[in-house]
């Protein structure tokens, strides 16, 4: 599997010869091998030219680009290098029949709330006072399946979203991750910056994901697709926040891996200092390469598997072989 | 996908007798994971194996042969392959070969090499082969006319299928 590789300092990204290298602001250089990557991760103040991004799109390597806060901002998006013209208007059709586009919405909606769920339930095994939280989540989402507008879907994301959130403090029990209301753009206190920055890296590697499908990443079921920014990977993330990011923050600040020193304010913000992204993204990682038994498969599969499995099933829905439904994880 | 258009290859015959459903898949453009490691077997074995011959390698239309060879009796021609166990695909798309050269007005003989197991096997066009290949391809169109790929079926061929996932997530 090829690798992704992240870059946290400020400096320049140059192509020389068949390979690529960083430049750091000190002068330092670092070879990065082209045929083992298969995305970057940009944090830092990177310079690039068009001779880096016309090798990138030669190798077939993505760029993602992540502001200040650590918020996703971009991607260069090489040129598409599978492409089903049968798929494309499979993937179109659905979105055009408002009935298709509001079932697809649900599963993904609905994938999101059982993994919440399982979240939830996990912490409650061991002994977190979730039990409230966790019923109201179990009755908002049967009004999943009730509504048939894109916009009322969103709003029962949203408040199962504020349940969830109201366990996070039960969960950790520490005072410096309150979490005091969702705030983004910028995040205002540890906890939202956590948030934030994890769900960026989910949103850009289910793109990169998509890249390795025949599915155009501009076309999403849930997030309105307006063709100028990519929306299916915000769909599919849905499911996955709740058992990466969520289950990955509350890793780092039980152990004491994050604390109230990796965080600056900024502008009227709160981000992650570069060590903490470093950790953050390690533990992220770490997560990513974890595997779980498939049966249909037969062998171990990654997180970050799942993820394109997650993207076949869809383009089976599509082809109309066999109705999508949304992994949920075991535990 | 009723004017859809194509020209059926060695690959789509080969695929018809082991996997219809990777034969839609192909037609379709639903190409498989590149990245798998079973991709680039077929052409490592071949590279390893036949590296010599490959000046030899020919390509004649929409048909990419593997080895020619002159012989006493006539043209030989080779079609390199991983295992023996598909071996009914195997001659199927050799005799597609050969009835391509034939409608080409080249008489040919077949010889399939399966390289991992020092074995060999030839092929001849008799009329029984040639309309069997006229019914495979009739069922190709077929295949390719259909909205939705034939149901996935677990056979040995998935283990190192590109599409394994695919079909099976
Ligand atoms: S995985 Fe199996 S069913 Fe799917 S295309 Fe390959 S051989 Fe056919």
């Amino acid at each position: 599997m090829k690798k992704t590789l992240y870059i946290f300092s400020n400096g320049q990204l140059r192509r020389k010869d068949n390979t690529i290298f960083f430049m750091n602001e000190e002068g330092e250089q670092k070879y990065i091998p082209v045929e083992d990557t298969a995305e970057l991760m940009v944090f830092g103040e990177v310079d690039i030219n068009k001779r880096f991004l016309e090798f990138c799109s030669q190798q077939e390597i993505i760029v993602h680009y992540f502001n200040n806060y650590g918020y996703y901002s971009g991607t260069f998006y090489p040129r598409e290098h599978y492409n089903s013209g049968y798929m494309i208007l499979r993937q179109a059709e659905a979105y055009l029949n408002m009935e298709s586009r509001v079932s697809l919405a649900q599963k993904f909606v609905t994938g999101a709330a059982q993994n919440i769920r399982q979240v939830l339930k996990y912490y409650q095994n061991r002994d977190k006072e979730v039990g409230r939280q966790l019923q109201e989540i179990e009755e908002l989402s049967t009004k999943i399946k009730e509504t048939c507008d894109i916009s009322v879907l969103m709003g029962i994301e949203g408040n199962i979203r504020e349940y969830y959130y109201k366990a996070f403090d039960v969960i950790h029990g520490q005072s410096e991750f309150v979490f005091e209301g969702r705030s983004k753009r910028p995040p205002q206190n540890a906890m939202n910056t956590l948030i934030s920055f994890g769900n960026s890296i989910v949103y850009s590697t289910v793109l990169s994901e998509i890249y390795k499908t025949h599915l155009d990443p501009r076309i999403g079921y849930l997030h309105a697709t307006n063709f100028r920014r990519f929306s299916l990977n915000l769909d599919i993330a849905e499911i996955f926040k709740p058992i990466l990011v969520d289950r990955v923050i509350f890793t780092l600040i039980g152990k004491k891996m994050i604390s109230k020193r990796d965080f600056k304010k900024d502008s009227g913000g709160l981000m992650l200092k570069e060590n903490g992204r470093r950790v953050f993204v390690e533990e992220l990682e770490n997560r990513l390469k974890t595997t779980i038994t498939h049966r249909g498969i037969g062998n171990p599969v990654s997180y970050r598997r799942l993820m394109r499995l997650e993207l076949y099933k869809l383009e089976k829905h599509l082809m109309g072989e066999s109705v999508y439904e949304p992994f949920v994880t075991q535990w | 996908m009723d004017d859809f258009e194509f020209n059926i290859t060695g690959t789509h015959i080969w695929y018809y007798y082991c996997c219809p459903r990777e034969v839609w898949l192909m037609l379709h453009q639903v190409n498989p994971d590149e990245d798998d490691a079973n991709m680039d077997l077929g052409r490592f074995i071949h590279e390893m194996t036949y590296g010599r011959d490959k000046s030899k390698e020919i390509s004649l239309g929409n048909i990419r042969l593997d080895i020619v060879r002159q012989d006493k009796e006539g043209l030989v021609i080779g079609e390199v392959k991983k295992s023996s166990k598909y071996l009914k695909s195997a001659r199927m798309q050799l005799a597609f070969y050969l009835a391509e050269l034939k409608r080409r007005g080249i008489e040919a003989t077949g010889e399939l090499l399966f390289p991992k197991e020092k074995k060999k096997e030839s092929v001849t066009l008799t009329a029984d082969i040639e309309k069997e290949l006229m019914k495979a391809i009739a069922a190709i169109h077929c295949i390719a006319a259909e909205s939705r790929p034939p149901q996935a079926r677990k056979i040995g061929l998935c283990k190192n299928c590109a599409y394994k996932e695919f079909c099976w997530a």
